[in-house]
C-alpha cells in the first residue's frame, strides 16, 4: 500500500462524505422565512389536472398562497378531507354510504363534469358501438372485431385497476355491475390505457375526455342515432356516459381553501376547466 | 489478504477478547473511564444491531394487523387457492392464486433468458476477456443494475411491448414474454457479477493442472472451472431470482395486469399479472379499511414469504461456501464442501446443470473436434456477452437520444408548469436529494455501527445469527413491501401523512442491509494483526476500532453507501404512498411535507399525463444520468480500492 494511493483514496472518501453531509445539512437548514398561506390538496387523479392548473393560475395571483396538489385516489380524498389530513379532498365519484356515515361534515362542491370516453386505434374501423355491444365486449361475449361491424381481428380488451373510480363509474354504468372480462389488461391510469390503445390495432378501452392524443374516440349508438362525444353533446345529456367531479371540505371552507374553490368556479377557472377537457358546470 | 483471513480464524479459535464474558481477561490496565466510555459503546451498537430485528419485526407484524382479515374473511385456502382475483365485481373474489403462477411465471422465464445469458458473461469476464477489455465490460453489466427500474418500465412501455407485438404478430405486446425480457435485463448484473466472483476464485492450480493434461481451454472451462465455481454459481441465480421477484414498477408498465393464468399455460404472449404489480398499482387508490385494502396487504404477505423462502435458500448456499462477493474467498475445507454437497438445493442445480452442460456439450464434444468445438463454444459465450452489452446500448442510446434534446437551463431549475408538460423538474431533483440524504442519514449510523457490533464485539451467537438473518431478509423484502410497511406504519398509525419523513425512513430501512453488508465485508477485510498491534499498545477496544479498523475500512464503507444512494434514488415503490407527490412549486421547508421525486415523476409523467414524452424523456436522462453517475463514482472507489488491496 503505498503513500499516494492511499492519499488518493483518503481524498476521494473525504470527498464523499463532505457530499453526504451537504445533502443532510440541505435536510435539516431549509427554514423558509416567509411563512405563506398555505394549503393542501390531495385525492382523484382525474380531477387531480383541474386542481393543477388552477393552482398555477391563483398562485399566479396571490403570490403567497402556497397550493400543493397531490393525486392518491378518490378514496384517498375523501379519507384525507375528511380526517383533515388535507385541506381539500377531491373526487371523480360520489361519496359512498359508509363514507357519509363515517364524516358527516364532509361538503361537496361541484366543480366539473367529466365524460368518458370509448376509444380505439385510428385504424380501426369502427365508427359507433351501442351500450350493449360494450358491455358484450368487456364482458367476453364479443372477442373479434367483426362481431360489432368491424373487420377481423381480435379485441384487446384494456381497462383501469380495480381500484379506481373511473372503473366503478364505468362497471356501473356500462356494466351494470357485471363481471369484466378476465383477459382484460389493467392499467392504473388513463395515460396508460391512451398510450396503450394508440400502440395496439385491436385495443378498446375507455378513458377520460382530455385523453384523446393519437386514439379515436367512438361515437355512442343510442336507439338508433350515431351520438358523437361532443361538449354539447355531453353538456345536454345526450351523450350519456359523464359523471360529476367533487371537491370536498370537511364543513364550510374558510380562508385560502374558500378562496381556491371560489376561483375554480369563477368565469377564468371554469375557463381552466374546459381547457383541460373538462366540462364546465357554470357558464 | 488470504493471510490476514488466517489470522483472524486464529484469533477467533484462541478467544480473542470479543464479548463480554472473556473481554476482561488478558487485557491490559486501562483507567476506569476509558472502560466506561467502552462499555457505553459496546451497549449502543448492540442496540443499533438490534434495529434491523426490530425493523423486521415491525414490518412483519404491520403487514399481518393490516392483512390477516382477509384469512378471516375468506379463509386461508380460498385467498391462497382462489382462482379468481376480482375485488370489485358482484360478488368480489380474493383470491391470489393467479397472482403467485403470474409471479412464478413471469420470474422463471426471466431465469431461462438470463442464465445463460450472466453465466455466458461472467465466463467471458472471468476467463476470456483480455484485461482491457475486461476493464470495459464488468463495469458496463454493472451500469446495467444501476438503471432505474422505472426507466426501465418506461422503455418497456414505449418500445419493447410494441415490438413484442409487431414482431410474434400478436394483438398485444403487453404480455408475460414482455415482463421476462425485463427482468432478465435486470437480473443479469447481479447474476453475472456474484457469478463471475465465484470463478475467479476457482483456485489458479485447478485451471494450471487441467490445461498441463492437455485440456484445452474450453474443455477446462467445461469441467473443471465451471462445476468448481458451481455453488457460487447457483447462489448468483438465487439472488437474481430474488432481485427479478421483488419487482415492481418495470414488471407493472409492461405485463398487461390482466389476473389470469396463462391459456395454455406456456402462453408467453398472454398477460399476466404479478404479486407486485397488484400492490403497485391497486394500492393507491384503494378505500382504507375495506376487505379490498386488507386483500392487498395479505398479497404483500404472500410476497414476502415467497422472497423469505428464496433467499433463505441463497442464504444457505452462501454461508456454506463461506466468504462473501469481492473478498477472496478461503477453500471450502472439506466438511464445509460436505455440508454444501449434502444441501438440497446444491443436489437438485447439480443434477440439474450436469444434464444441461451435458446435453449442450454433447455435439461439440462427440462429432467435432477439440479446437472446433472450442471455437463454437466461445462464439456462444461472445454472443452473450453481445446481446448483454446491446441491450444496455439499445436502453441508453434510446433515452439519450430521445431525452437530451428536452434538456434545457429552465428545465433543469424550473418548477413544472402545465402537469409536467412544459417548466421544469428542479423540484423533484432535488426532493431526489433530500431523500436519498434523509435515508442516508437514518440508515449510515444505524449500519455501520450494526456492522462493526457484528464484526468486532461478538462470536457467532444465536442471538447475532439472528440479527444477520433479519439483515438478510431485510435485503430480500421486496421494495414494494418496504412500501406498503412506511405507509401502514409511518403515513397511518405514526400520523407522519404522506412526508419527506416517511419516504427517508421507508427509503433508510431499504438501503440499510447495503450498508451493513459492505461495512462487514470491508471490516473483515482488515487483517487481525493490526487489532493486535493496537491492542498490544493497551488501546481498548473502542479506540482500536476508532483509530485503528475503521480507517482504512472507509473506502468499503463508502462503496457500500454510494451503492446505496444509487439504489435509494432510483426506487420509485417505495416511495409513491409515502412520500412523493407530482407537483409542486416550492421545496419542502419541513420534514412533514410531501416531495416531488424523479423516479415518481417520471412514472406519473409516462402513465398518467398525455402528451408530455418529451418531458418523460428528460426526466429519464436526467434521473439515469444522476443514478450512473452515482454507480460509476462507487465503480471507481472500488477500482482504486480492490488495486490496493491486492498490493
Amino acid at each position: 500500500m503505498t503513500g499516494k494511493s492511499l492519499s488518493g483514496t483518503t481524498t476521494v472518501a473525504v470527498a464523499g462524505i463532505l457530499v453526504v453531509l451537504l445533502m443532510m445539512a440541505g435536510c435539516l437548514g431549509n427554514d423558509q422565512t416567509a411563512a405563506p398561506e398555505r394549503i393542501t390538496v390531495t385525492g382523484s387523479t382525474t380531477v387531480l389536472p383541474i386542481a393543477e392548473q388552477a393552482r398555477e393560475a391563483f398562485e399566479a395571483k396571490e403570490a403567497s398562497a402556497e397550493i400543493m396538489v397531490s393525486g392518491g385516489g378518490s378514496s384517498v380524498g375523501v379519507k384525507a378531507a375528511g380526517e383533515g389530513t388535507a385541506d381539500i379532498g377531491m373526487s371523480s365519484r360520489d361519496l359512498k354510504p359508509e363514507e357519509t356515515a363515517g364524516y358527516p361534515d364532509l361538503v361537496k362542491h361541484h366543480i366539473a363534469d367529466d365524460a368518458i370516453l370509448l376509444i380505439v386505434n385510428p385504424e380501426n374501423s369502427v365508427e359507433s358501438l351501442t351500450l350493449d355491444e360494450v358491455r358484450g365486449i368487456y364482458n367476453g361475449t364479443y372477442t373479434n372485431w367483426n362481431q360489432v361491424g368491424g373487420s377481423e381481428a381480435q379485441i384487446v380488451v384494456v381497462g383501469r385497476d380495480s381500484a379506481s373510480g373511473t372503473r366503478e363509474f364505468f362497471s356501473e354504468f356500462v356494466m351494470d355491475a357485471e363481471d369484466f372480462t378476465r383477459t382484460q389488461e389493467e392499467f392504473n391510469s388513463n395515460g396508460g390505457i391512451q398510450q396503450k390503445v394508440s400502440q395496439t390495432p385491436g385495443a378498446f378501452g375507455y378513458v377520460g375526455l382530455g385523453y384523446t392524443e393519437g386514439v379515436k374516440p367512438l361515437a355512442l349508438d343510442v336507439g338508433g342515432t350515431s351520438v358523437r362525444p361532443t361538449l354539447q353533446n355531453i353538456k345536454d345529456g345526450t351523450y350519456p356516459i359523464s359523471r360529476p367531479l367533487y371537491m370536498l371540505t370537511n364543513g364550510e371552507p374558510e380562508g385560502l381553501a374558500q378562496r381556491y374553490i371560489e376561483f375554480i368556479l369563477s368565469a377564468e377557472g371554469q375557463e381552466i376547466v374546459a381547457s383541460e377537457d373538462y366540462i364546465p358546470v357554470r357558464g | 489478504m488470504a493471510k490476514g483471513f488466517s489470522i483472524r480464524a486464529r484469533c477467533r479459535n484462541f478467544g480473542w477478547p470479543r464479548d463480554r464474558g472473556t473481554s476482561e481477561i488478558g487485557r491490559p490496565v486501562i483507567g476506569a473511564e476509558r472502560r466506561f466510555v467502552d462499555r457505553a459503546v459496546g451497549k449502543l451498537l448492540f442496540c443499533a444491531a438490534l434495529a434491523a430485528i426490530v425493523a423486521v419485526f415491525f414490518i412483519i407484524v404491520f403487514l399481518l394487523r393490516d392483512g390477516y382479515q382477509i384469512v378471516l374473511e375468506t379463509g386461508l385456502w380460498d385467498f391462497l387457492a382462489g382462482a379468481e382475483w376480482n375485488p370489485t365485481g358482484r360478488n368480489p373474489a380474493y383470491g391470489v392464486f393467479p397472482l403467485i403462477t403470474g409471479t412464478l411465471q413471469v420470474m422463471a422465464l426471466a431465469m431461462v433468458i438470463a442464465v445463460p445469458l450472466s453465466i455466458g458473461s461472467a465466463v467471458f469476464i472471468a476467463e476470456i476477456a483480455s484485461p482491457g477489455m475486461k476493464s470495459i465490460i464488468k463495469p458496463a453489466i454493472e451500469l446495467l443494475a444501476g438503471i432505474p427500474s422505472v426507466v426501465y418500465g418506461f422503455f418497456g412501455l414505449i418500445l419493447l411491448t410494441d415490438w413484442i407485438r409487431v414482431a410474434f404478430d400478436q394483438p398485444s405486446g403487453s404480455s408475460w414474454l414482455a415482463g421476462s425480457i425485463l427482468l432478465a435485463i435486470m437480473a443479469i448484473p447481479t447474476i453475472t457479477s456474484v457469478a463471475e466472483d465465484a470463478i475467479s476464485s476457482v483456485p489458479r492450480e485447478f485451471k494450471e493442472g487441467s490445461l498441463a493434461l492437455g485440456a484445452t481451454h474450453w474443455q477446462t472451462i467445461r469441467r473443471v472451472i465451471v462445476p468448481g465455481a458451481l455453488s457460487g454459481i447457483s447462489a448468483a441465480i438465487i439472488l437474481g431470482m430474488g432481485r427479478a421477484i421483488g419487482e415492481t414498477m418495470a414488471v407493472l408498465m409492461v405485463t398487461g395486469n390482466a389476473a389470469v393464468i396463462p391459456d395454455p399455460i406456456y402462453d408467453v404472449f398472454s398477460p399476466v399479472r404479478t404479486l407486485t404489480g397488484t400492490l403497485g398499482i391497486e394500492m393507491g387508490e384503494v378505500a382504507f379499511g375495506s376487505t379490498h385494502y386488507h386483500a392487498l396487504f395479505g398479497v404483500a404477505v404472500v410476497l414476502l414469504f415467497i422472497t423469505l423462502a428464496i433467499n433463505s435458500a441463497a442464504r444457505v448456499i452462501t454461508t456454506r461456501i463461506q466468504g462473501t462477493q469481492g473478498t477472496a474467498r478461503p477453500i471450502p475445507s472439506g466438511r464445509v464442501t460436505a455440508a454444501i454437497r449434502r444441501s438440497t438445493p446444491y443436489r437438485a442445480l447439480t443434477a440439474a446443470a450436469s444434464r444441461i452442460t451435458h446435453a449442450a456439450s454433447a455435439p461439440f464434444g462427440r462429432l467435432l473436434p477439440p479446437r472446433t468445438s472450442q471455437r463454437c463454444a466461445f462464439l456462444l459465450i461472445s454472443l452473450s456477452v453481445a446481446i448483454v452489452i446491446a441491450a444496455l446500448g439499445v436502453i441508453l442510446f434510446e433515452i439519450v437520444v430521445n431525452g437530451a434534446g428536452a434538456i434545457s437551463w429552465e428545465f433543469l431549475t424550473g418548477s413544472p408548469r402545465d402537469l409536467g408538460r412544459a417548466g421544469g423538474i428542479f423540484p423533484a431533483i432535488v426532493g431526489t436529494f433530500y431523500l436519498v440524504g434523509g435515508a442516508l442519514a437514518v440508515a449510515l449510523p444505524l449500519g455501520i455501527a450494526t456492522a462493526v457490533y457484528l464484526v468486532e464485539y461478538t462470536a457467532e451467537t444465536p442471538l447475532t445469527r439472528s440479527i444477520r438473518a433479519a439483515v438478510d431478509l431485510l435485503n430480500g423484502t421486496p421494495s414494494i413491501v418496504f412500501g406498503l410497511f412506511g405507509f401502514a406504519f409511518l403515513v397511518l398509525f405514526m400520523g407522519f401523512g404522506v412526508s419527506l419523513i416517511a419516504g427517508q425512513i421507508t427509503l433508510g430501512l431499504m438501503i440499510l442491509p447495503t450498508i451493513i453488508r459492505t461495512t462487514e465485508e470491508a471490516l473483515r477485510s482488515i487483517p487481525g494483526s493490526l487489532r493486535e498491534g493496537s491492542y498490544a499498545l493497551g488501546a481498548t477496544k473502542w479506540q482500536t476500532i476508532s483509530r485503528v479498523v475503521l480507517p482504512p475500512a472507509l473506502p468499503g464503507i463508502l462503496t457500500g453507501a454510494i451503492l446505496s444512494i444509487g439504489r435509494a434514488a432510483g426506487e420509485t415503490a417505495p416511495i409513491m404512498f409515502t412520500a412523493a407527490i407530482f407537483s409542486s412549486r416550492f421545496l419542502p421547508s419541513s420534514l412533514t411535507e410531501p416531495v416531488m421525486a424523479l423516479p415518481y415523476h417520471l412514472f406519473v409523467l409516462t402513465t398518467t399525463v398525455p402528451g408530455a414524452a418529451t418531458q418523460s424523456y428528460g426526466t429519464a436522462f436526467v434521473l439515469l444520468l444522476l443514478v450512473l453517475t452515482i454507480y460509476l463514482a462507487a465503480i471507481l472507489v472500488r477500482r482504486r480500492y480492490r488495486r490496493e488491496t491486492v498490493m
